[in-house]
Protein backbone atom coordinates (compact mmCIF):
# COMPACT_ATOMS: atom_id res chain seq x y z
CA UNK A 1 0.00 0.00 0.00
CA UNK A 2 0.94 3.59 -0.78
CA UNK A 3 1.80 6.25 1.96
CA UNK A 4 0.69 9.58 2.20
CA UNK A 5 1.79 11.82 4.67
CA UNK A 6 -0.49 14.95 5.35
CA UNK A 7 0.78 17.87 6.68
CA UNK A 8 -2.21 19.76 8.48
CA UNK A 9 -1.66 23.24 10.12
CA UNK A 10 -4.57 24.76 11.39
CA UNK A 11 -4.87 25.00 14.94
CA UNK A 12 -9.02 25.52 15.21
CA UNK A 13 -10.93 21.80 14.75
CA UNK A 14 -14.14 24.14 13.33
CA UNK A 15 -11.63 25.67 10.94
CA UNK A 16 -12.53 25.22 7.47
CA UNK A 17 -8.71 24.18 6.78
CA UNK A 18 -10.43 21.36 9.40
CA UNK A 19 -13.27 20.40 7.27
CA UNK A 20 -10.38 20.39 4.33
CA UNK A 21 -7.92 18.18 6.52
CA UNK A 22 -11.26 16.05 7.18
CA UNK A 23 -11.88 15.55 3.28
CA UNK A 24 -8.23 15.03 1.85
CA UNK A 25 -7.33 12.24 4.92
CA UNK A 26 -11.02 10.51 4.11
CA UNK A 27 -10.53 10.19 0.57
CA UNK A 28 -7.06 9.68 0.06
CA UNK A 29 -7.80 6.15 2.71
CA UNK A 30 -10.95 5.59 0.55
CA UNK A 31 -8.96 4.93 -2.13
CA UNK A 32 -6.38 3.04 -0.65
CA UNK A 33 -3.54 5.05 0.61
CA UNK A 34 -1.97 4.20 3.79
CA UNK A 35 -2.46 7.83 5.39
CA UNK A 36 -0.34 9.39 7.91
CA UNK A 37 -2.19 12.02 9.23
CA UNK A 38 0.40 14.55 11.20
CA UNK A 39 -1.52 17.65 12.49
CA UNK A 40 1.05 19.91 13.54
CA UNK A 41 -0.97 21.61 16.30
CA UNK A 42 -2.76 18.59 17.82
CA UNK A 43 1.23 17.06 17.99
CA UNK A 44 2.31 19.87 19.85
CA UNK A 45 5.08 20.35 16.80
CA UNK A 46 8.27 23.15 17.93
CA UNK A 47 8.70 25.33 15.01
CA UNK A 48 11.58 26.83 16.54
CA UNK A 49 14.70 25.79 14.94
CA UNK A 50 17.32 25.78 18.15
CA UNK A 51 20.53 27.42 18.76
CA UNK A 52 21.71 23.89 18.93
CA UNK A 53 20.11 22.79 16.13
CA UNK A 54 21.37 25.93 13.61
CA UNK A 55 25.05 24.70 14.92
CA UNK A 56 24.37 21.30 14.34
CA UNK A 57 22.90 21.73 10.93
CA UNK A 58 25.16 20.81 8.04
CA UNK A 59 26.04 17.57 10.17
CA UNK A 60 24.38 15.14 8.40
CA UNK A 61 23.24 11.99 9.72
CA UNK A 62 23.31 13.87 13.26
CA UNK A 63 21.63 16.49 12.74
CA UNK A 64 18.19 14.80 12.30
CA UNK A 65 18.51 13.57 15.80
CA UNK A 66 15.79 16.18 17.39
CA UNK A 67 13.51 15.19 14.69
CA UNK A 68 14.14 11.95 14.21
CA UNK A 69 10.51 10.65 14.48
CA UNK A 70 9.29 13.34 11.72
CA UNK A 71 12.37 12.52 9.33
CA UNK A 72 11.53 9.02 9.16
CA UNK A 73 7.85 9.53 8.49
CA UNK A 74 8.64 11.82 5.82
CA UNK A 75 11.34 9.26 4.36
CA UNK A 76 8.36 6.67 4.65
CA UNK A 77 5.80 9.00 2.56
CA UNK A 78 5.15 8.39 -1.24
CA UNK A 79 2.70 11.34 -1.51
CA UNK A 80 2.61 14.24 0.41
CA UNK A 81 -0.20 16.37 0.52
CA UNK A 82 0.06 19.80 2.96
CA UNK A 83 -3.11 21.06 4.02
CA UNK A 84 -3.10 24.89 5.50
CA UNK A 85 -4.47 28.50 5.64
CA UNK A 86 -1.88 31.36 3.65
CA UNK A 87 -1.44 33.61 6.79
CA UNK A 88 -0.07 37.06 6.26
CA UNK A 89 1.49 35.61 2.24
CA UNK A 90 3.29 32.76 3.63
CA UNK A 91 2.44 29.20 5.38
CA UNK A 92 1.74 29.71 9.23
CA UNK A 93 4.47 29.34 11.55
CA UNK A 94 4.05 26.25 12.93
CA UNK A 95 4.29 24.60 9.06
CA UNK A 96 6.82 26.88 7.60
CA UNK A 97 9.14 25.48 10.73
CA UNK A 98 8.39 22.22 9.79
CA UNK A 99 10.85 22.95 6.68
CA UNK A 100 13.47 24.90 8.83
CA UNK A 101 13.79 21.79 11.43
CA UNK A 102 12.62 18.93 8.89
CA UNK A 103 13.37 19.12 5.94
CA UNK A 104 17.29 18.87 6.72
CA UNK A 105 20.73 18.64 4.42
CA UNK A 106 20.82 14.76 3.75
CA UNK A 107 16.64 14.60 4.34
CA UNK A 108 15.42 17.21 2.24
CA UNK A 109 18.43 17.88 -0.10
CA UNK A 110 21.87 16.67 -0.31
CA UNK A 111 24.11 19.62 -1.18
CA UNK A 112 26.96 18.87 -3.77
CA UNK A 113 29.48 21.52 -4.91
CA UNK A 114 26.97 24.04 -3.09
CA UNK A 115 24.34 22.96 -5.26
CA UNK A 116 20.95 21.50 -4.18
CA UNK A 117 20.26 18.15 -5.35
CA UNK A 118 16.84 16.69 -5.06
CA UNK A 119 16.96 14.67 -1.99
CA UNK A 120 12.82 13.13 -1.79
CA UNK A 121 12.87 11.87 -4.88
CA UNK A 122 10.43 8.84 -3.36
CA UNK A 123 7.71 11.58 -2.74
CA UNK A 124 5.75 10.93 -6.14
CA UNK A 125 2.85 13.00 -5.50
CA UNK A 126 2.86 16.39 -4.20
CA UNK A 127 -0.28 18.54 -3.30
CA UNK A 128 -1.36 21.42 -1.28
CA UNK A 129 -4.78 22.72 -0.09
CA UNK A 130 -5.03 26.00 0.89
CA UNK A 131 -7.12 29.15 1.34
CA UNK A 132 -6.29 32.59 1.29
CA UNK A 133 -8.15 35.65 2.95
CA UNK A 134 -7.25 38.27 0.04
CA UNK A 135 -8.34 37.45 -3.45
CA UNK A 136 -6.03 35.72 -6.23
CA UNK A 137 -5.01 39.92 -7.49
CA UNK A 138 -3.91 40.39 -4.50
CA UNK A 139 -2.00 37.14 -3.98
CA UNK A 140 -0.53 38.07 -7.24
CA UNK A 141 0.12 41.29 -6.46
CA UNK A 142 2.62 39.77 -3.63
CA UNK A 143 3.55 37.56 -6.28
CA UNK A 144 2.02 34.61 -4.26
CA UNK A 145 5.13 33.23 -1.71
CA UNK A 146 3.08 30.16 -0.54
CA UNK A 147 2.19 28.98 -4.35
CA UNK A 148 6.13 30.03 -5.45
CA UNK A 149 7.67 27.98 -1.93
CA UNK A 150 5.18 25.22 -2.76
CA UNK A 151 5.47 24.79 -6.66
CA UNK A 152 9.01 25.50 -7.02
CA UNK A 153 10.93 24.76 -3.24
CA UNK A 154 9.51 22.02 -2.09
CA UNK A 155 8.68 20.56 -5.87
CA UNK A 156 12.14 21.13 -6.47
CA UNK A 157 13.52 18.73 -3.50
CA UNK A 158 11.07 16.03 -4.65
CA UNK A 159 10.57 16.19 -8.07
CA UNK A 160 7.27 14.69 -8.92
CA UNK A 161 5.43 12.89 -10.96
CA UNK A 162 2.21 14.85 -10.13
CA UNK A 163 1.58 17.69 -8.83
CA UNK A 164 -1.62 20.34 -7.52
CA UNK A 165 -1.72 23.11 -5.81
CA UNK A 166 -5.40 23.74 -4.65
CA UNK A 167 -6.17 27.18 -3.57
CA UNK A 168 -9.23 29.12 -2.46
CA UNK A 169 -9.01 32.62 -2.90
CA UNK A 170 -10.90 35.45 -0.74
CA UNK A 171 -11.86 33.30 2.00
CA UNK A 172 -13.19 36.18 4.07
CA UNK A 173 -16.07 36.35 1.77
CA UNK A 174 -16.71 33.12 0.98
CA UNK A 175 -20.39 31.69 0.97
CA UNK A 176 -21.43 28.35 1.75
CA UNK A 177 -21.68 27.48 -1.97
CA UNK A 178 -18.18 28.94 -2.59
CA UNK A 179 -16.66 26.62 -0.21
CA UNK A 180 -18.58 23.43 -0.35
CA UNK A 181 -17.52 24.02 -4.27
CA UNK A 182 -14.08 23.91 -3.33
CA UNK A 183 -14.37 20.81 -0.83
CA UNK A 184 -15.84 18.98 -4.15
CA UNK A 185 -12.98 20.07 -5.91
CA UNK A 186 -11.00 18.58 -3.28
CA UNK A 187 -12.56 15.35 -2.77
CA UNK A 188 -12.17 14.64 -6.48
CA UNK A 189 -8.88 15.67 -6.89
CA UNK A 190 -8.42 13.57 -3.86
CA UNK A 191 -10.12 10.44 -5.96
CA UNK A 192 -7.55 11.36 -8.78
CA UNK A 193 -4.39 11.28 -6.58
CA UNK B 1 12.33 58.98 12.88
CA UNK B 2 11.44 56.07 14.81
CA UNK B 3 12.57 52.80 13.92
CA UNK B 4 11.87 49.16 14.69
CA UNK B 5 14.43 46.65 14.30
CA UNK B 6 12.98 43.08 13.89
CA UNK B 7 15.65 40.63 14.37
CA UNK B 8 16.37 36.81 14.15
CA UNK B 9 18.67 34.45 14.49
CA UNK B 10 19.21 31.77 17.19
CA UNK B 11 23.04 32.49 17.50
CA UNK B 12 24.05 35.08 19.13
CA UNK B 13 27.25 35.13 16.96
CA UNK B 14 25.92 34.91 13.81
CA UNK B 15 26.90 36.85 10.93
CA UNK B 16 22.96 37.99 11.18
CA UNK B 17 23.77 39.79 14.34
CA UNK B 18 26.46 42.11 12.68
CA UNK B 19 24.22 42.73 9.99
CA UNK B 20 21.99 43.71 12.68
CA UNK B 21 24.40 45.77 14.77
CA UNK B 22 25.40 47.43 11.24
CA UNK B 23 21.79 48.37 11.10
CA UNK B 24 21.52 49.80 14.13
CA UNK B 25 24.55 51.82 13.78
CA UNK B 26 22.82 53.28 10.05
CA UNK B 27 19.95 54.44 12.23
CA UNK B 28 21.92 55.84 15.13
CA UNK B 29 24.04 57.86 12.77
CA UNK B 30 20.77 58.95 11.38
CA UNK B 31 19.62 60.84 14.43
CA UNK B 32 16.64 58.18 14.64
CA UNK B 33 14.84 56.28 18.02
CA UNK B 34 15.73 52.67 18.02
CA UNK B 35 13.53 49.37 19.54
CA UNK B 36 14.54 46.41 18.50
CA UNK B 37 13.10 43.05 19.07
CA UNK B 38 15.43 40.12 19.40
CA UNK B 39 12.76 37.30 19.01
CA UNK B 40 14.67 33.93 19.72
CA UNK B 41 16.21 36.35 23.30
CA UNK B 42 12.70 37.03 24.76
CA UNK B 43 11.44 33.42 23.61
CA UNK B 44 8.54 34.40 21.72
CA UNK B 45 5.88 32.13 20.55
CA UNK B 46 5.65 31.43 17.07
CA UNK B 47 2.97 29.31 16.55
CA UNK B 48 -1.06 30.67 16.89
CA UNK B 49 -2.36 28.92 19.21
CA UNK B 50 -6.52 27.54 18.68
CA UNK B 51 -7.75 30.17 21.40
CA UNK B 52 -5.80 33.57 19.57
CA UNK B 53 -7.23 32.12 16.20
CA UNK B 54 -10.92 32.24 17.46
CA UNK B 55 -10.36 35.81 18.53
CA UNK B 56 -8.14 36.41 16.30
CA UNK B 57 -11.02 39.31 14.33
CA UNK B 58 -12.00 40.32 17.35
CA UNK B 59 -10.24 43.75 17.83
CA UNK B 60 -10.70 44.27 21.50
CA UNK B 61 -9.30 40.81 22.42
CA UNK B 62 -6.76 40.10 19.35
CA UNK B 63 -3.57 41.61 20.64
CA UNK B 64 -3.59 39.49 23.95
CA UNK B 65 -0.48 38.17 24.57
CA UNK B 66 1.53 40.58 21.82
CA UNK B 67 0.81 43.94 23.36
CA UNK B 68 4.46 45.15 23.72
CA UNK B 69 4.66 43.96 20.17
CA UNK B 70 1.87 45.90 18.85
CA UNK B 71 2.64 49.06 20.55
CA UNK B 72 6.18 48.85 19.11
CA UNK B 73 4.60 48.23 15.71
CA UNK B 74 2.08 51.32 16.41
CA UNK B 75 4.94 53.73 17.27
CA UNK B 76 7.51 53.46 14.38
CA UNK B 77 7.91 54.66 11.07
CA UNK B 78 10.09 52.67 10.03
CA UNK B 79 10.62 49.18 10.25
CA UNK B 80 13.51 46.32 9.29
CA UNK B 81 13.68 43.09 9.74
CA UNK B 82 17.30 40.89 10.38
CA UNK B 83 17.00 37.84 9.54
CA UNK B 84 18.87 34.53 7.63
CA UNK B 85 16.93 32.94 5.00
CA UNK B 86 15.62 29.42 5.36
CA UNK B 87 13.84 27.78 3.07
CA UNK B 88 13.66 30.89 0.82
CA UNK B 89 11.42 32.28 3.66
CA UNK B 90 11.84 33.68 6.84
CA UNK B 91 12.28 31.66 9.91
CA UNK B 92 9.06 30.41 11.11
CA UNK B 93 10.35 32.17 14.34
CA UNK B 94 9.42 35.65 12.63
CA UNK B 95 6.70 34.04 10.49
CA UNK B 96 5.40 33.90 13.79
CA UNK B 97 5.49 37.56 14.71
CA UNK B 98 3.48 38.72 11.45
CA UNK B 99 0.67 35.98 12.27
CA UNK B 100 0.38 36.79 15.74
CA UNK B 101 1.51 41.11 16.15
CA UNK B 102 0.65 41.80 12.57
CA UNK B 103 -3.71 41.31 13.33
CA UNK B 104 -7.00 42.68 12.13
CA UNK B 105 -7.15 46.63 13.88
CA UNK B 106 -3.48 46.89 13.85
CA UNK B 107 -1.99 45.50 10.24
CA UNK B 108 -4.89 45.89 8.65
CA UNK B 109 -8.91 46.06 8.31
CA UNK B 110 -10.86 42.99 7.57
CA UNK B 111 -13.57 43.36 4.44
CA UNK B 112 -17.00 44.67 5.22
CA UNK B 113 -20.21 45.09 3.71
CA UNK B 114 -19.24 48.44 2.95
CA UNK B 115 -15.72 47.55 1.74
CA UNK B 116 -15.13 44.59 -0.05
CA UNK B 117 -11.30 44.34 0.31
CA UNK B 118 -8.68 44.20 2.98
CA UNK B 119 -7.47 47.94 3.83
CA UNK B 120 -4.73 48.61 4.73
CA UNK B 121 -3.49 49.69 8.70
CA UNK B 122 0.05 50.71 8.62
CA UNK B 123 0.24 53.57 6.46
CA UNK B 124 2.50 55.46 9.40
CA UNK B 125 5.31 53.31 8.35
CA UNK B 126 7.28 55.14 5.90
CA UNK B 127 10.01 53.04 5.44
CA UNK B 128 10.42 49.08 5.22
CA UNK B 129 13.59 46.95 5.10
CA UNK B 130 14.96 43.19 5.08
CA UNK B 131 18.56 42.61 5.38
CA UNK B 132 18.69 38.70 5.03
CA UNK B 133 21.76 35.98 4.21
CA UNK B 134 20.59 33.14 1.69
CA UNK B 135 22.62 29.87 1.51
CA UNK B 136 20.93 29.49 -2.16
CA UNK B 137 22.46 31.69 -5.43
CA UNK B 138 20.79 34.67 -6.46
CA UNK B 139 19.97 32.89 -9.56
CA UNK B 140 18.35 29.99 -7.04
CA UNK B 141 16.27 32.31 -5.17
CA UNK B 142 15.11 34.36 -8.47
CA UNK B 143 13.89 30.98 -9.48
CA UNK B 144 12.35 30.16 -6.61
CA UNK B 145 10.67 33.42 -6.68
CA UNK B 146 12.31 34.71 -3.26
CA UNK B 147 9.08 34.07 -1.20
CA UNK B 148 10.28 34.98 2.13
CA UNK B 149 11.26 38.84 0.52
CA UNK B 150 8.21 38.66 -1.15
CA UNK B 151 6.09 38.25 1.75
CA UNK B 152 7.92 41.25 3.34
CA UNK B 153 8.47 43.25 0.92
CA UNK B 154 5.30 42.90 -1.41
CA UNK B 155 3.13 41.33 1.22
CA UNK B 156 3.20 43.46 4.46
CA UNK B 157 4.26 46.67 1.90
CA UNK B 158 0.71 46.38 0.38
CA UNK B 159 -0.17 47.48 4.29
CA UNK B 160 2.23 50.52 4.88
CA UNK B 161 2.21 53.77 3.13
CA UNK B 162 1.39 54.24 -0.50
CA UNK B 163 5.07 55.99 -1.23
CA UNK B 164 7.05 53.45 1.62
CA UNK B 165 10.31 53.27 1.09
CA UNK B 166 12.22 49.92 1.07
CA UNK B 167 15.54 48.75 1.27
CA UNK B 168 16.98 45.42 0.32
CA UNK B 169 20.09 43.41 0.88
CA UNK B 170 21.06 39.70 1.09
CA UNK B 171 24.25 38.07 1.18
CA UNK B 172 23.94 35.04 -0.99
CA UNK B 173 25.57 31.27 -1.28
CA UNK B 174 25.65 32.06 2.93
CA UNK B 175 27.81 28.91 3.21
CA UNK B 176 30.60 29.57 0.81
CA UNK B 177 30.93 32.86 2.22
CA UNK B 178 34.90 34.20 3.22
CA UNK B 179 35.81 36.77 5.57
CA UNK B 180 35.94 39.51 2.60
CA UNK B 181 32.58 38.67 1.24
CA UNK B 182 31.24 39.38 5.30
CA UNK B 183 33.00 42.57 5.73
CA UNK B 184 31.67 43.58 2.05
CA UNK B 185 28.58 42.70 2.44
CA UNK B 186 28.50 44.42 6.00
CA UNK B 187 30.18 47.46 4.06
CA UNK B 188 26.89 47.58 1.36
CA UNK B 189 24.55 47.10 4.54
CA UNK B 190 25.93 50.37 5.60
CA UNK B 191 26.16 52.28 2.69
CA UNK B 192 22.21 51.59 1.83
CA UNK B 193 21.65 52.27 5.66
CA UNK B 194 22.75 55.36 4.79
CA UNK B 195 20.55 55.87 1.23
CA UNK B 196 17.26 54.19 3.58
CA UNK B 197 17.53 56.64 6.28
CA UNK B 198 18.03 59.86 3.97
CA UNK B 199 14.97 62.66 4.26
CA UNK B 200 14.25 62.31 0.54
CA UNK B 201 12.16 59.80 0.29
CA UNK B 202 9.42 60.63 -2.03
CA UNK B 203 12.41 60.59 -4.93
CA UNK B 204 14.63 58.67 -7.17
CA UNK B 205 16.99 57.98 -4.54
CA UNK B 206 13.90 55.97 -3.16
CA UNK B 207 14.43 53.41 -5.79
CA UNK B 208 17.55 52.25 -4.79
Amino acid sequence: MSRALVLFAHPCPESFSAALHKTVVETLGAQGWEVDDCDLNAEGFSPVLTEAERRGYHDEGDNIAPVADYVARLRAAEALVMVFPVWNFGYPAILKGFLDRVFLPGVSFKLIDGKVKPNLTHIRKLAAVTTYGGTRMRALLAGDPPRCSVKRAVWHVCRPDKMRYLALYDMNRADDAKRAGFLARVTQEMEAF
Amino acid sequence: MRALVVYCHPRPLSFTAAVRDVALDGLRDAGAEVRLIDLYAEGFVPAMAADEHARYEDEELNQQGVEAHVADIKWCDTLIFVYPTWWYGMPAMLKGWLDRALVPGVAFEMPTAENATIRPGLQHIQRLGVLTTCGASWWLTRFIGAPGKRTILRGVRLLCARRCKTLYAAHYLMDSSTPESRAAHLATVARKMQTFCGRKVNGLEAMS
